[in-house]
C-alpha cells in the first residue's frame, strides 16, 4: 500500500478516534469547574461557593466592568437620551448611572428618594407634587430645578417614541410652582403615579442646557445628567465607559472611579467572560440551568421576579371565544410540573398577575381552575372539531423549552398545538393582525399599574390584549386610580378573581433573574435583594464598590 | 500532466500532486482506495442517519415528555441522555443529521442543475449572453447572503425549505462559475467543434456533449462543497434561519446548545463531532474523486 | 486555440516583461470595461437589497414607536422619516445621495451612515487582516516544508491536520478557543474590542482568538493550495529543470521562484472567496462582541434601518466587485492565453 493512501487512511482514522475520544469525554455530563478562583482586580477571593450577600467595608476607587445582555440591556441603538431611547426600560443600568433617578427602589420593595425627596398626592390623586432635593446640579454645572424637570417631562410626552410614558390619565398641566417643586395635574385620579415614575423615562432628568448646546444628535451619544457618573465614551450597543461625577450630590459617592458597560452575546458568554476575568459583574442572568455554574464561582443573588408568565388567549375569535376551550387550557396546564422539570422548582407558581416580589401579592385566587387532566380531556371532547391552537411567543432558548413543554402537556389532553417563536417585530405583527389565538407572555409588574403590567395584557384598548371586557377595564383602571394602598389591593384581588372566573388566561410563575458579581464586589441590588420594577433589578450603581 | 482547471483549485482542496508524480502501475488501484474509504464513511453516515432509525430502536426526536427532562448519558432507554424537554439526544443526533444532510444534498443538487445550466449556457454561447449572465452572477455573489438569510427568517419565517433557498444563493453562482470555466475548456475540443459544424442543436449539444464532460467536475465540486454548506447551515441557525426547533438539525443543535455550554457541554460537542466527521468524509471523498478523474 | 484556464502559477519566462504587456492596450481596456460593467452590478445589488428590506414586515417607524403607537403616530413618523414615499422614489433618492456623496442617516440613531461606516469598517478590516496574516504567515512555511520533502513526516502530518482544520466550523472553533484560552488558561480575553488608540497590545490581544477562529480554516486551505502548486511547479516546470541542471539548490528554487509564482496565484484565490469569509466574520463578531460591520448589519436589519443596510451593502459590493476584478486581472497577467468574452463563432 502506497504512502499516499496510507496517510490518507491514517488521517481519517485518527480524526475519528480523536473525535470518539472527545465525544466520550464530553458525554460525562457537565464539566464542573476546578479551582474556581476569580481574578477580579483588587480582591482576595474566597474559594467557598457563595450565593449569600457579600459584605465588607466599601473601598473607594476602582474600575468595574459590567456585562449586559446583547439585544436587550446591552442594546441602545437609538442613543441614551431619555426622550428617544427606545430601549430605556431595558437600559436602566446605563440610564440610572448617567442621570440618577427621581425615585429609586430599595431593599424590601421600598420606594426611596434619590434626586427627588418626596411625592405627595392631593385632590383625590389628581394632582401630584414632587419635591426635589435642594441645590442639585447637572454635571455640566447647570441647575436641576423644577423648571428643568418640567422641560424634560414635556419633552418626554411630546416625543414620538415607544419610550413615551403610557398608562397615565390625560394630563392637564405640568408646572414648577417653586424652584424645587414640580406639579403634575391629571384629568382623573392616579394613585400609582410615584410607582409609575420608576418605570417611566420621566424618572431620568437630562440637562436642557446641554441638549440645546450639543444638539439632540450629539446629546443622545454623550448625554449629560445629574447622576453618579458622566459619559466618557460611547460605542452604541457595544461599550459605554463612564467616569465618576465629581459634582454628584451625594458626598462620598459614587465609590467607583470608572464604570464600563459591555454588551455580551448571552448568559453563557457572560459566564465565560467573568471567568476569564474580563468583567466583574453581570446583571440579569436568566438561564436557570446555568445557575449552579455561576454560583460555583461568583456571588449570585436571585432577584425576585415580579412579572408572572401567563398564557394569553384571544377571546374575540375562535377557538378561544368558547369558554370551554379556555377552561381546557387551564385544566391542561400543569405549571408546577414545568417549574419542577424545567426550572428545578426555583420559582413560585401563582394564580394571578402579581408575584411574591411585587406589590399586592396573594398566593391563592379563589375560583382559579387548577390543573386537572381529566376535566381537560372531557372539555376537549365536547368541543366540536377538537381543539387546535396556534401558540407563539418571543424567541429565546428558555421560551423554546417552555413552549415545547406546554405543547407536550396540552397534547395529553388532546389539544394539538403548533408553536412559533418570533422576533419582537414578528411578535408585534401577530398581535396587530388580530388573528392570533394564544401567546405566552409575561403580565403584571412590581406595581400592576406601572409599565408593562396589567393593562397591557387585559385592557380592551390595548392592542396586545385578548380580553375586551368593560367590567375588567373598570377594575384595572380603578386599581390604578385609588390612592389608598388597601383600596388598591382589594380592587386587584377582585380583578384576579374575575379573570379566573372568566378563564381569560392562566398564569404560571414568574422567572427570576440573577445578578452576579465576582467575589470582592458588592452593592445594593447587586449582592442584595431588591425587587425588579421591569424585568431585571438595576443595582444602585452609586453604592456599588469593591470591598476591603 | 493534466491541465487542471484553476477554478477547481479555487473551489476547494488542492490537487494531490503526488498522485500524478508517483508510480503508474499502482495508480488506479491506489486512487480507487482513496475513493472507496471515504465513500464507505459517507455511506455509513447516511446509513446511520437515514436507515437505522427505520429499523432500530430509536425514539422520536420530538415529542418527548418533560418527565424525562435532562437525563444524563447512559440512562436506561437514553444512552446519550435527554434534553431539557425530554427528547432523546441520540435520536436528535440521527434525525438532525438527516435534516442537515437533506438540506445540503438539496442545495448541491439545485446548484448542479441550475448553476450548471446557467454556467454551461454562458460558457458555450459567449458574447453578450455570457457577459450578462456573468454580471447577474456577480450581483448575486456581491450581495451579502447574510442580509438575505436574516430577511428570509424574519419575512417568511424559518423553515427547512427557506434555509435551502437561502443556501442555494451561495451554491448556484459558485457552481455556475465552475460550469462556465469547464464549458469553456470543453468547447474548443475537436469533437465539439465537429458537432457544432455539423449543425447539432444547442439542447442536444448540452445533453449529449457538454453535460457528460463537465458533470464529473461539477459532481466533485458539489461533494467538496457539501461540507461548507453544512457548516453554513449552522451559521444560519445562529442568525435565526435554519431548521426551526423543536425539529433538530446539527446546525440548530449547536446554535441552541452553545447558550448553555457550561451546563451541558455534550449538547454542543455531539453535533459538532458528528458534523466534523461528516465534513471530513465528504472532503476526502471529493478529493479522492477529483484526483482520480484528473489522473485520466 | 484557447487553452483552458491557467494553472495557479505561470512559467517565469512568460512573466518577464509583464509591465510592458500591462501598459499595452488589451489588459487596460479589459480593466476599464470591467469597471464600467461593475456599475450595473452595484446598482443591481443595492436595488435587490432595497427590495428585500421592503418586503419585510414592519418598518423603522414601527420599530421606533413600538407596540403602543397609534396609527396616526406611525403615519406621522413615517412622513418625517420619508418612509411614506413610493418604493422607487425612495430608492432613487438614495441613489441620488450616493452619487453626490451622501449616504444618508441612520433611522435609529440619527448618525450619518458615513460616520457609522468609518467607525465600523476599520474594526472588521483589522479583524480580517489579522486572520489573513495569521493564515498566510503560517501557510507559507508549512507549505514550503511540505514541498521540500513530499510524503515526508512533516508533509503527512500537515496534510492530516489541515484536513481536520478545514472541516471544523468556525463558530465551533471559537467556542473551543474561548473555553481553552480564556476560561481555563486565562491568557486571552473572552470578548471585547480595544481600539488601537487605547493600547496597541490590548488591541492585538483582543483580536487573537477571533482572528484565529476565522484564520484556521483559511490556513488549512492555503497550505494545501500552496503545497500542491509548489509541488506541481517543482515537478513539471521547465525552468525548474533548467535551474537544477545549472546547479541551483532545490531549496533556493523553491523559495525564490516557485513560491513567488504560487503566491501570486494565491492572492487571486483570496479575492474570490471574500464573500463567504465576510459571512463567517459576522457570526464571529457576534460571538466576541466586536463592534464591526457585521454586528452593525445584524442590528440594522433588526431595526429595519434601511439607510445603514444600504450603505453597508454598497460598500461590501464595491469590495467584492473590485476584488473579483483584481483576481481576473491577475489571471490575465499570469496567462495571456486566456481570452475574454469573445466567442469563437
Amino acid at each position: 500500500m502506497s504512502d499516499a493512501i496510507r496517510f490518507r487512511r491514517l488521517a481519517a482514522v485518527a480524526a475519528c478516534l480523536f473525535l470518539i475520544a472527545a465525544v466520550v469525554s464530553a458525554c460525562g455530563g457537565s464539566k464542573s469547574s476546578s479551582s474556581a478562583t476569580s481574578s477580579a482586580a483588587g480582591s482576595s477571593s474566597t474559594s467557598s461557593a457563595s450565593s449569600t450577600t457579600a459584605s465588607g467595608t466599601p473601598k473607594p476607587g476602582g474600575s468595574l466592568t459590567v456585562l449586559e445582555l446583547g439585544g436587550y440591556a446591552g442594546a441602545w441603538p437609538t442613543g441614551l437620551d431619555p426622550a428617544t431611547n427606545v430601549n430605556g426600560a431595558a437600559d436602566q443600568d446605563q440610564m440610572n448611572s448617567i442621570f440618577g433617578q427621581l425615585f429609586q427602589i430599595a431593599e424590601g420593595g421600598k420606594v426611596v428618594p434619590d434626586l427627588a425627596a418626596s411625592a405627595t398626592p392631593s385632590a383625590g390623586g389628581k394632582t401630584w407634587t414632587i419635591t426635589l432635593q435642594p441645590n442639585l446640579k447637572f454635571s455640566d454645572g447647570t441647575t436641576l430645578d423644577g423648571a428643568a424637570v418640567v422641560s424634560n417631562w414635556k419633552r418626554d410626552f411630546a416625543s414620538p417614541c415607544t419610550c413615551k410614558p403610557t398608562g397615565l390619565p390625560p394630563i392637564k398641566s405640568i408646572t414648577a410652582p417653586t424652584a424645587t417643586t414640580v406639579q403634575i395635574a391629571f384629568a382623573g385620579p392616579d394613585g400609582a403615579f410615584q410607582n409609575q415614575l420608576l418605570v417611566a423615562n420621566l424618572n431620568w432628568i437630562a440637562s436642557p442646557t446641554a441638549i440645546k448646546q450639543m444638539g439632540e444628535q450629539a446629546f443622545k451619544i454623550k448625554p449629560v445628567g445629574a447622576g453618579p457618573f458622566t459619559v466618557d465614551s460611547d460605542t452604541l450597543s457595544n461599550t459605554l465607559v463612564l467616569k465618576k461625577n465629581p459634582s454628584y450630590w451625594q458626598s462620598g459617592r459614587p465609590y467607583l472611579d470608572t464604570l464600563t458597560f459591555k454588551a455580551v452575546a448571552d448568559d453563557e458568554a457572560a459566564l465565560e467572560t467573568l471567568k476569564a476575568g474580563n468583567a466583574q459583574a453581570y446583571d440579569g442572568m436568566a438561564t436557570p440551568s446555568l445557575v449552579s455554574q455561576y454560583k460555583a464561582s461568583f456571588t449570585t443573588t436571585e432577584q425576585p421576579a415580579t412579572s408572572p408568565y401567563d398564557i394569553q388567549l384571544n377571546t374575540a375569535i375562535p377557538p378561544f371565544n368558547n369558554m370551554n376551550a379556555r377552561l381546557a387550557i387551564y385544566y391542561a396546564t400543569d405549571a408546577a410540573l414545568i417549574d419542577q422539570k424545567l426550572f428545578g422548582n426555583q420559582f413560585q407558581v401563582v394564580q394571578g398577575f402579581t408575584a411574591p416580589g411585587g406589590l399586592f401579592y396573594y398566593p391563592n385566587v379563589p375560583g382559579y381552575p387548577t390543573y386537572d387532566l381529566n376535566k381537560a380531556k372531557s372539555l376537549v371532547k365536547q368541543i366540536p372539531g377538537g381543539l387546535t391552537v396556534n401558540f407563539f411567543t418571543l424567541g429565546s432558548p428558555v421560551n423554546q423549552n417552555f413552549m415545547e413543554a406546554l405543547q407536550q402537556l396540552w397534547k395529553q389532553a388532546g389539544i394539538n398545538t403548533s408553536i412559533h417563536l418570533y422576533s419582537l417585530a414578528g411578535l408585534i405583527q401577530q398581535f396587530v393582525s388580530k388573528k392570533w389565538q394564544a401567546a405566552l407572555q409575561t403580565a403584571g409588574a412590581w406595581d400592576p399599574a406601572a409599565g408593562v403590567g396589567l393593562g397591557f395584557r387585559f385592557l380592551s384598548a390595548s392592542p396586545f390584549s385578548g380580553v375586551h371586557d368593560p367590567k375588567l377595564d373598570a377594575m384595572i383602571l380603578g386599581g390604578q386610580a385609588a390612592v389608598d394602598p388597601t383600596a388598591r389591593d382589594k380592587i386587584y384581588q377582585q380583578a384576579a378573581q374575575y379573570i379566573a372566573k372568566n378563564a381569560d388566561g392562566p398564569f404560571l410563575f414568574p422567572l427570576a433573574s440573577w445578578n452576579v458579581a465576582v467575589h470582592g464586589v458588592q452593592g445594593p441590588g447587586l449582592t442584595t435583594v431588591i425587587p425588579s420594577v421591569v424585568v431585571n433589578t438595576p443595582p444602585q450603581w452609586q453604592s456599588v464598590s469593591f470591598t476591603q | 500532466m493534466a491541465d487542471l482547471p484553476s477554478d477547481l483549485v479555487v473551489a476547494g482542496v488542492a490537487p494531490a500532486a503526488d498522485e500524478a508524480a508517483a508510480a503508474k502501475v499502482e495508480g488506479r488501484w491506489r486512487s480507487s482506495l482513496g475513493v472507496i474509504v471515504p465513500a464507505v464513511m459517507v455511506a455509513f453516515i447516511f446509513g446511520v442517519c437515514f436507515i437505522w432509525p427505520l429499523i432500530g430502536p430509536v425514539p422520536s426526536p420530538t415529542g418527548g415528555t418533560i418527565l424525562d427532562s435532562n437525563l444524563p448519558a447512559f440512562s436506561p432507554g437514553h444512552f446519550l441522555g435527554t434534553d431539557a424537554v425530554g427528547n432523546d439526544e441520540w435520536s436528535r443526533l440521527l434525525y438532525g443529521g438527516r435534516s442537515s444532510l437533506e438540506i445540503a444534498l438539496a442545495v448541491q443538487a439545485i446548484g448542479i442543475v441550475v448553476g450548471g445550466l446557467i454556467g454551461a449556457i454562458a460558457g458555450y454561447m459567449g458574447g453578450w449572453r455570457d457577459s450578462t449572465i456573468m454580471r447577474l452572477l456577480d450581483v448575486l455573489i456581491a450581495f451579502p447572503g447574510l442580509v438575505l438569510a436574516v430577511a428570509i427568517a424574519q419575512g417568511l419565517g424559518p423553515s427547512k425549505l427557506n434555509t435551502i433557498w437561502a443556501l442555494c444563493f451561495f451554491s448556484v453562482p459558485a457552481t455556475a462559475r465552475i460550469a462556465r470555466a469547464a464549458t469553456l475548456r470543453v468547447r474548443e475540443q475537436t469533437f465539439m467543434v465537429a458537432a457544432r459544424l455539423s449543425g447539432t442543436s444547442f439542447p442536444r449539444m448540452l445533453v449529449g456533449h457538454i453535460a457528460p464532460n463537465i458533470l464529473p467536475q461539477l459532481l466533485t465540486y458539489a461533494l467538496l462543497g457539501m461540507g461548507i454548506i453544512m457548516i453554513l447551515e449552522g451559521a444560519l441557525s445562529f442568525v435565526g434561519l435554519g431548521v426551526p426547533p423543536p425539529a433538530p438539525s446539527w446546525g440548530n443543535m449547536i446554535a441552541q446548545g452553545q447558550s448553555t455550554l457550561s451546563a451541558q457541554p455534550r449538547f454542543v460537542f455531539l453535533p459538532s463531532a458528528a458534523l466534523f466527521i461528516t465534513v471530513v468524509s465528504f472532503n476526502l471523498l471529493g478529493e479522492g474523486l477529483r484526483s482520480r478523474w484528473s489522473g485520466q | 486555440m484557447s487553452s483552458s484556464t491557467a494553472p495557479l502559477s505561470a512559467p517565469l519566462a512568460a512573466r518577464a516583461g509583464w509591465w510592458s504587456r500591462l501598459a499595452g492596450s488589451p489588459t487596460l481596456r479589459f480593466i476599464v470595461r470591467r469597471l464600467l460593467l461593475a456599475i450595473p452590478v452595484l446598482f443591481g445589488v443595492t436595488f435587490l437589497s432595497f427590495v428585500v428590506m421592503n418586503s419585510l414586515p414592519g418598518d423603522a417607524a414601527q420599530e421606533l414607536l413600538g407596540a403602543q403607537a397609534t396609527p396616526s403616530e406611525i403615519h406621522q413618523l413615517r412622513a418625517q422619516l420619508g418612509l411614506d414615499k413610493p418604493f422607487l422614489t425612495r430608492y432613487w433618492d438614495w441613489l441620488h445621495g450616493v452619487i453626490t456623496g451622501h449616504l444618508g442617516h441612520s433611522l435609529s440613531s440619527g448618525q450619518s451612515v458615513g460616520s457609522i461606516l468609518v467607525s465600523d469598517l476599520p474594526v472588521t478590516f483589522e479583524l480580517v487582516a489579522f486572520a489573513f496574516l495569521f493564515s498566510l504567515a503560517l501557510a507559507v512555511p508549512v507549505a514550503l516544508a511540505c514541498a521540500r520533502k513530499p510524503n515526508g513526516v512533516a508533509d503527512r502530518l500537515s496534510m492530516m491536520f489541515s484536513m481536520a482544520g478545514l472541516s471544523v466550523a468556525p463558530y465551533v472553533l471559537a467556542l473551543v478557543l474561548v473555553y481553552v484560552f480564556a476560561v481555563k488558561l486565562n491568557v486571552l480575553p473572552a470578548i471585547g474590542w480595544v481600539p488601537p488608540g487605547q493600547g496597541l497590545w490590548q488591541n492585538i490581544r483582543h483580536l487573537i482568538l477571533p482572528a484565529v477562529s476565522i484564520g484556521l480554516g483559511l490556513l488549512c486551505f492555503y497550505t494545501r493550495l500552496l503545497r500542491a502548486d509548489l509541488l506541481e511547479q517543482m515537478q513539471g516546470e521547465d525552468y525548474v529543470v533548467t535551474a537544477r541542471a545549472k546547479g541551483v539548490r532545490p531549496w533556493r528554487v523553491l523559495t525564490h521562484h516557485a513560491l513567488r509564482n504560487s503566491l501570486f496565484g494565491l492572492i487571486t484565490v483570496v479575492a474570490l472567496n471574500l464573500g463567504t469569509l465576510l459571512g463567517f466574520t459576522v457570526v464571529i463578531e457576534d460571538i466576541f462582541g466586536i463592534p464591526g460591520i457585521g454586528h452593525e448589519l445584524l442590528q440594522a436589519i433588526d431595526n429595519r434601518d434601511v439607510p445603514v443596510i444600504e450603505g453597508i451593502v454598497f460598500v461590501f459590493a464595491v469590495i467584492v466587485v473590485l476584488a473579483n476584478l483584481a483576481a481576473d486581472v491577475l489571471y490575465s497577467i499570469l496567462d495571456p492565453r486566456i481570452r475574454y468574452g469573445r466567442p469563437t463563432e
